[in-house]
């Protein structure tokens, strides 16, 4: 073996410890926890409006103050649920001695960003009329659906099979919300981002701990 | 410390490709399961059982063999000797890209 074979091998070998290192830094618990947030954050919507339509948010007849107080919920469990998110993640790549800036977390942070970043574009494009249609507002929850599945998923690529079946879930969700449902935003974003994540939460926390010696 | 890196030096079980993967997978997971292990390094059936029966039968990894309700569920982990193995494999090829040198007659 000489010298470029070695550099060669020390190279796969990283790349094989990265990709098993992934595994390990899952987020299970945040997923459990922003799932539940997202169905009450879900139930809460339900009892300001009294509809499983987003949309019906933005009625004439819903005072101006609970539509800006539904706006901020929302915003503060994305907030919330990336912050947890970031912080259970970050400590365990510690417990690992790895650093946010190692490449395995770059990786998964760098797959997600872009479609969460579009799909962060587009809501604001939909809310930004003073009179926002409700045909844009139902869009909402599916694409959000549609696009975060596309970025678990190629964040999936670099790791195992669990995170590109979430994925591929929520993307399916997504064209059949926005397809057939798309007046049902409150029971979609229940059933993706509320329960999808709270059994892939309860997966992989299951299978870390199996793993934990 | 000046010595040339010898064929005996190479751990011959673990400088197959196949099994270097396995266990720097295992390296960092303390526990995986087959289809896991399958999924990441993009292993067939057959390739990954025969690689893990050769890695176990030295003595570098336990494979557990249990069931999940009614289906068989397969998991694997490094051993304290497979453990030493690969920290002695990687200090070959360290030792290797530091000096440059060539280990004369070692497969790959």
């Amino acid at each position: 073996m000489d010298h470029d074979e070695a550099q060669a091998r020390m190279t796969e070998i990283q790349r094989i410890m990265e990709r098993a290192t992934l595994f390990t830094l899952l987020p299970g618990t945040p997923a459990i926890v922003g799932g539940l947030m997202v169905l009450a954050g879900c139930a809460v919507s339900y009892a300001m409006i009294r509809s499983l339509d987003f949309a019906d948010i933005f009625r004439p007849d819903v005072p101006f103050g609970r539509q800006g107080a539904f706006c901020v919920m929302w915003f503060a469990i994305g907030v919330l649920g990336v912050l947890i998110e970031v912080i259970i993640t970050t400590r365990a790549a510690a417990k690992q001695q790895l650093v946010p800036r190692d490449r395995p977390m770059r990786v998964a942070a760098f797959s997600l960003t872009p479609s969460v970043i579009v799909a962060m574009v587009l809501t604001i494009k939909f809310l930004i009329p003073t009179q926002p249609r409700a045909e844009e507002i139902q869009y909402i929850v599916p694409i959000w659906m549609m696009l975060y599945g596309t970025g678990v998923y190629t964040a999936g690529l670099f790791s195992i099979q669990p995170p590109r079946l979430l994925g591929l879930a929520f993307l399916a969700l997504g064209v059949v919300a926005l397809l057939w449902f798309p007046q049902y935003g409150v029971v979609s974003a229940a059933l993706s981002f509320g329960l999808l994540h709270i059994v892939f939460g309860i997966y992989i926390v299951r299978k870390q701990r199996q793993t934990v010696v | 410390m000046n010595e040339p890196v010898k064929p005996d030096d190479i751990d011959a079980v673990i400088h197959e490709r196949v099994r270097l993967s396995i266990v720097a997978a295992l390296a960092v997971s303390p526990e995986l399961s087959f289809n896991e292990l399958k999924s990441m390094l993009a292993l067939t059936d057959g390739n990954l059982s025969a690689h893990s029966r050769t890695l176990e039968e030295a003595g570098y990894i336990v494979v557990e063999k249990t069931f999940r309700g009614r289906r068989p569920y397969t998991s694997m982990r490094l051993t304290a000797k497979g453990r030493k193995a690969f920290e002695r494999y990687l200090g070959t090829l360290r030792q290797i890209v530091d000096r440059g040198d060539r280990a004369v007659g070692g497969s790959s």
